[in-house]
This record gives structure tokens, sequence and C-alpha cells, in this order.
């Protein structure tokens, strides 16, 4: 979409430089839209069009992207990364989108359900009794995974308890700037 | 570090063990055979997964996987991988480690709270690569006592093992050699199809299961029309979007696809000579049946 060149908040993308080592190269972005049409997703759903989604980043939408939950259709298969023609990591950009929605609350339900098994357990995919129970019978080995309290001793100190359980505010904050929280 | 006659420490993430442990019966029985040694270890955790968890927080996402390698680094192994999604979460991590400085010293940091320091000492390595750099095709066919000739099979790669190419570094991002000639080691044909690259869409399949189940289907349609005889995956998450999604489209959309679907050592098994019950075969939601009938009357 057109814009208006006084609507266009380069903070934006100072901030997604600063929090990813290759965000820079969005500034390389043309918007030929190759990585929409290799996007998988977009070619069922085009409510997610990764070509906009660095459109928004150009032009600074912040409030407007990390409050879309449609950002989380992506099924990171990176293919928009490898057909750039101008070497923007689209995919690592939107993973970055992607941490700023999240600690605005914007995460969706069953990626929470997944955080609150992994903090549980250390697992994504946690051994049910009828798992264990089964791999005995299969003559399988019993699996030695890491103590799940050292990674909740981990995952206390990365702040990704407090982050898996945050809120959404119904509220629009302040556009364009760097401090959500 | 660790070279491979020392063998791998053998990393089959949550979803394998869990849900899908008849393939690691395949794995264990084939590797068993070969002259690569992978093994069990202690103390991993979830690698963790490559979709939410990095979409959460990549700092997160990036520290857990070093903890694994930590683990492995402890036990003096490299790590051989058997899901597309653990492989692509530990080796980004360790390229990540490697390159990033800001990110290394924010793991350093967390990961010395737990009394834990990576020394960036780890090979990360897919099973695939395992059995196509240090066995390589050549060898491997001289394990093959039943070679798969005249069946027809189509390859699905995935797409973390292939991208992003630039920190994975195992094979052209869209036109690979590695499972297509790991195909032909069995004596089989590796079929070409279109879509062969299309992602199995696991990633969105929680919040939008239509366009998931489209994708699936795609896929399903072109290698039927390929005429393909079965499909071969390298991921127990790819296995599971084609294998038991495949049964349910067929219930649900009222379609007819008959693809059978193996994990990779799930084939090389049969080609070694093992027979259906020993790989367990029977616990796939696909029927190999006609295949395994193709086999027989073959040859």
């Amino acid at each position: 979409m057109t814009e208006a060149y006084h609507e266009i908040n380069s903070k934006f993308r100072k901030e997604l430089a600063e929090l990813h080592e290759e965000g820079e190269s969005l500034n390389h972005c043309y918007q030929c839209a190759t990585c929409s049409g290799i996007c998988p997703v977009f070619r069922y759903n085009s409510k997610y069009n990764p070509r906009r989604l660095i459109e928004g980043m150009l032009t600074g939408k912040r409030d407007e992207l990390i409050h879309d939950p449609n950002i989380w259709l992506c099924t990171v298969c990176h293919n928009c990364t490898e057909v750039c023609p101008q070497g923007v990591r689209v995919s690592e950009l939107l993973a970055t989108l992607r941490n700023l929605a999240a600690r605005a609350g914007n995460i969706p339900e069953h990626l929470r359900a997944e955080a609150k098994v992994l903090i549980e357990t250390g697992l994504v995919n946690a051994p049910s009794k009828a798992t264990i129970s089964r791999r005995a019978k299969m003559g399988l080995p019993e699996l030695k995974t890491a103590d799940p309290a050292e990674i909740r001793a981990l995952l206390e100190h990365l702040d990704f308890i407090k982050l898996a359980a945050k809120e959404e505010k119904a509220v629009k904050e302040e556009s364009g700037g760097g401090k959500q929280q | 570090m660790a070279s491979s006659s020392s063998g791998y420490a053998m990393f089959l993430g949550c979803v394998i063990p869990n849900l899908l442990p008849h393939l690691e019966i395949s794995i264990r029985k084939v590797f068993g055979r070969l002259d690569v040694e992978v093994k069990d270890i202690a103390g991993f955790s979830c690698c963790p997964e490559p979709i939410g968890t990095p979409g959460l927080d990549i700092t997160t996402w990036v520290t857990l996987a070093a903890r694994n390698l930590c683990v492995a680094e402890e036990a003096g192994l490299d790590i051989a991988a058997f899901c597309n999604g653990c492989f692509e979460t530990l080796k980004e991590a360790k390229v990540l480690l490697e390159h990033d400085a800001k990110l290394r010293s924010k793991v350093a940091e967390a990961l010395s709270k737990i009394g834990r320091e990576y020394k960036g000492r780890v090979e990360v390595k897919h099973f695939a690569q395992v059995l196509y750099e240090d066995i390589g095709p050549a060898k491997l066919r001289g394990y093959v006592e039943r070679p798969l000739e005249g069946v027809r099979v189509a390859a699905h790669y995935g797409c973390h093992i292939l991208r992003p190419s630039h920190l994975l570094q195992v094979d052209d991002p869209f036109n690979p050699v590695l499972l297509d000639a790991l195909v032909e080691a069995t004596g089989a044909e590796s079929v070409d199809y279109f879509r062969k690259f299309l992602c199995c869409g696991c990633g969105v399949s929680n919040l939008d299961e239509a366009a998931n189940i489209k994708m699936v289907m795609e896929k399903l349609h072109y290698m039927t029309q390929a005429k393909a005889d079965c499909m071969t995956v390298l991921c127990p998450v790819c296995f599971r979007q084609y294998d038991v999604r495949q049964m349910i489209i067929n219930k649900t959309y009222g379609k007819d696809y008959n693809i059978p679907v193996l994990y990779y050592t799930q084939l090389l098994g049969l080609a070694m000579g093992m027979t259906p019950d020993e790989l367990d075969l029977k616990s796939n939601r696909t029927k190999v049946d006609p295949l395994l009938a193709k086999l027989a009357g073959g040859k």
C-alpha cells in the first residue's frame, strides 16, 4: 500500500536492527514480493503476507504489527529468506517481530500451552504413562531427559516464564516507540 | 570435536520417543547394523522446537539449544539429530553462537547460572548427513540385501534440514541431492514430482488447519500424479503430517490418497532385509501393504 511520507516512522526499523544481528538487512527491501510469492501460507491464506509485514516494519507500523494475531501464521519454512533478491533476512526479522509481539502479550493459545509444558517438563511433548508403558512393551530404553528443575531455573533466569504468562492489553500504546513494556 | 569413529550422541527429540516410538525402532535397528555408532546419553531437554519457541523469544531458544550442546560436549560426542526441527535448532544455535557476539554473551551468562559453559566444540549433524557424508551412498549400498528395485519413492526433505541454508550448510536449499542419493542407495528410484519442496505445514496447523490440509493435499496429489509407490521423510513432524493427516483427509474429504509414508530408516531397513514386523511398520497409519506386495512380486 502506498503511504504518505509523513506517516513513515523509522524508529521501528532501528529497533529491529538493534534486536537482530541481521536486522539491518530490512533496509534493503524494495517490495518486490518474491517472499510472498514463495510463501506456502500466503498461497492459502492471504492474511499472512510477508511483503506487507516487511512494509509495515519499514514504515514503522509497530503497534499494528505487534498486535496482529496473523503474524503467527508462519510455518517458519524460511523460503522467504532464501529467495529474497536483496538478501533481507525475512524469516529472522519476522521471528524478531514475533518476539516483540510476545512481549506485548500477543501469544497464540497453542504456544502458551506449549510453553507451559516446556516450563514444567523441559520438553514440548512429555511422555505420558501410556507412552512409557508402550515404549517398555516395544523394548525401547527408558528416556533419560534433562532434569526439569534445571530447565526451569534456566527459563526463570531468561524471564521466559513471565513472558509466557504475559497478557495482551486491550488499549493500544504509543506507536513507533522502543519501549512497549 | 569427536570424529565419526567415536560415534554420535543420539538426539531423538520429543516427537519420536513420545509420539512415534515405532520410528525409533527402525532407527535403532538400522544404526545397530551400520559402522557408525549412535549412543544414548542422558540429559537432553527439548531442542527446543524451531517454530514457536524462537517466535516467543530467540534468546531463550538459543540458550536451551546451547545447553543441549553442552550436554553432548561434556559427553565428548557430536550430535546426530533424528528430527529436522531438532537439527535446525541445534545447528542454527551453534552457528549463531559462532557469529553473534552479543547473543553469545547473553547465552553464556544464562548458562553460567546453571553451572554450564558451552565451549563451541560440538558438531551437529542430521542423521541423513551422517549416512550421506560419513558412510556415503556407495558404501550404504553394501548394506542393502534386498534392493528396492522398481519402487518409485517420492523424497520429501522437509524445510528444517535445508533452510536457512546460510546457517544450516547442508545442501542446496531448493535443489538438494542428499535424500535422493540415499533413496537410490536402497535400489529404489527417486521420482521427480511437482511441489517437492513444499513445506508440510505443521507450523500453521494450530491456527489455520484448512490451509494446512490444503498444503498436505497438494503434495499428496502431485506424488500420486508422479505414480509414487511411497514417500520417504527425514522428519517425524513431516511424517505425522503425511501419515496421520492422509487418513484424516481421506475420511473427511472423501479422498482416496494411498501414499505409504516411510521414515527413511524404515525404507532403508526394508532394503537391508529387515521384515515389516521387525520394523513395526504396522504402526504406521498409512498402509504399506501395496509397497510390500510390489516388493514381493517384483523380485
